[in-house]
């Protein structure tokens, strides 16, 4: 048994509150690095904490956490007995269910709008499954209980959607690859975050995309890429966005604040007129 | 299913900064209650995974998209040269289960490849033949091109990930 390591973090300050002395990291912000596992996926966290005691920093990560719990347990379609689960089923009005259901329905219905009708909760099979949005929807809400706390900049990676905000290094955005649909060792493009980034593609688990027109799978995309300032909606237009095709980048483009990179099965690439592409 | 070396040509500290997933936390969110959180136990050389209860469908043994680990049987060793090598969590994800072994010289990271890597059905191994490997590569990249994450990616590399932070834990490097 080798010694315990001592800690990677370097949280503000040379000494935490039990006095133990950390490592000066000059030039880089404090990282605060985590893991969970929801959803049927993992989300990872990276924190910069800034002026925030340390211990402030991990009791709003070990939140934000509990968020994601939460989320999974009122919106689960895989959970039989999860409020969501019995909505489907009829057992349960919604008047009756937990509030957020509620909320999140409405912005289903407002991405299902904004999309053209190319995310469509309500056209999937087996009644109205929120699944698509509520990833999205869940890593928003951590962030806000991140950036509540107090912490100076932070990301919130849910499944490969990412949400986030403030600033990794003095001045400069989140930078974020969006992996080649082909090679795995490379990244298509690199873009500035402008708060969340979603990629919908099908190359890991096959055709998983409902086409809403259709009810069966079906892409025009290898990967559809969206950026904005919220997750719950980037990640709802990129879904609809891989299914629509071309017509997509339409709706897309007349959001504000909402951009969009396509790559194609022959590997051609479009985009909207203003994507925080870097490089 | 085993695979060629990756040989990696990072510095250990770029590798750790980016992946940027440390283990200080944990001792503050160990009396907290979290379902599903990973916790990693440094120098110890073990690392348990605790999936949230019913995180899946309800009649399969492993819930999906909740990963298990065990802990590895496993040593670090260090030759006269100073090169140490360590074997990472043996994580078992959706799609299957990775194990990797890391290659130390001078606290630098030399190579990187896995001990187990098996998929759960023969969709799964097409992807993991480029899936897994594929996020040490995107390290590497995210630190030439200065990138903090990547979209797109998704469970298998966040299996890579776990064992690879598992096996530097072990190796001390951060």
């Amino acid at each position: 048994m080798t010694p315990p390591v001592a800690p990677a973090l370097a949280p503000s300050g040379p000494r935490d509150q039990t006095g133990r002395r950390y490592e000066a990291d000059p030039g880089s912000a404090p990282v605060l690095g985590h893991v969970h596992h929801v959803m049927g996926t993992v989300v990872s966290f990276d924190v910069r904490v800034g002026d925030v005691e340390p211990k402030a920093a991990m009791v709003a990560l070990s939140r934000a956490c509990a968020r994601l719990d939460r989320a999974d347990a009122v919106f689960s379609t895989w959970k039989p007995n999860s409020p969501m689960s019995r909505i489907r089923r009829g057992e349960v009005a919604l008047r009756d269910a937990p509030p957020e259901v509620g909320r999140v329905l409405e912005l289903c219905a407002l991405a299902r709008e904004l999309s053209a009708g190319w995310f469509d909760p309500w056209q999937m099979p087996g009644g109205v499954d929120p699944t698509g949005l509520v990833k999205g929807w869940a890593a928003d809400e951590a962030l806000s209980v991140l950036r509540e706390a107090g912490v100076r900049a932070a990301m919130v990676g849910a499944g490969g959607d990412l949400a986030t905000f403030g600033s990794p290094e003095p001045g400069g955005a989140w930078r974020i690859g969006v992996r080649d649909p082909w090679a795995g060792d490379r990244v298509a493009c690199v873009l500035e975050s402008p708060g969340a980034v979603a990629t919908s593609g099908c190359y890991e688990r096959g055709d998983h995309v409902i086409d809403p027109r259709t009810g069966r799978p079906g892409t025009r995309f290898a990967s559809a890429t969206v950026t904005g300032p919220e997750l719950w909606l980037a990640d709802a237009l990129a879904t609809g966005l891989l299914v629509a095709g071309e017509e997509g980048l339409a709706f897309i483009d007349a959001l504000d604040g909402y951009e969009a990179f396509v790559i194609s099965e022959t590997g051609s690439t479009a985009r909207t007129a203003r994507l925080p592409i870097v490089s | 299913m085993r695979r060629a070396p990756i040989v990696v040509a990072a510095t250990a500290a770029g590798l750790a900064g980016v992946l940027g997933f440390h283990t200080q936390q944990q001792s503050l969110l160990s009396g907290l209650s979290t379902g599903g959180t990973t916790t990693t136990t440094s120098g110890g050389g073990t690392t348990s995974t605790t999936a949230p209860a019913g995180s899946g469908g309800s009649t399969s043994t492993t819930a999906p998209g909740s990963t298990s680990t065990s802990t590895p049987a496993t040593t670090t060793t260090t030759t006269p040269t100073g090169t140490q090598t360590a074997i990472g969590a043996d994580v078992q994800y959706r799609y299957g289960e990775l194990e990797l072994k890391v290659t130390a010289t001078g606290g630098k990271i030399t190579s990187v490849q896995p001990v187990i890597d098996t998929a759960y059905d023969a969709r799964s191994f097409q992807v993991n033949s480029y899936a897994e490997p594929q996020l040490l590569s995107q390290t590497l990249q995210a630190q030439s091109a200065n990138i903090n994450g990547v979209s797109g990616a998704t469970y298998t590399s966040q299996a890579y990930v776990q064992s690879l932070q598992a096996a530097l834990d072990k190796l001390g490097i951060k």
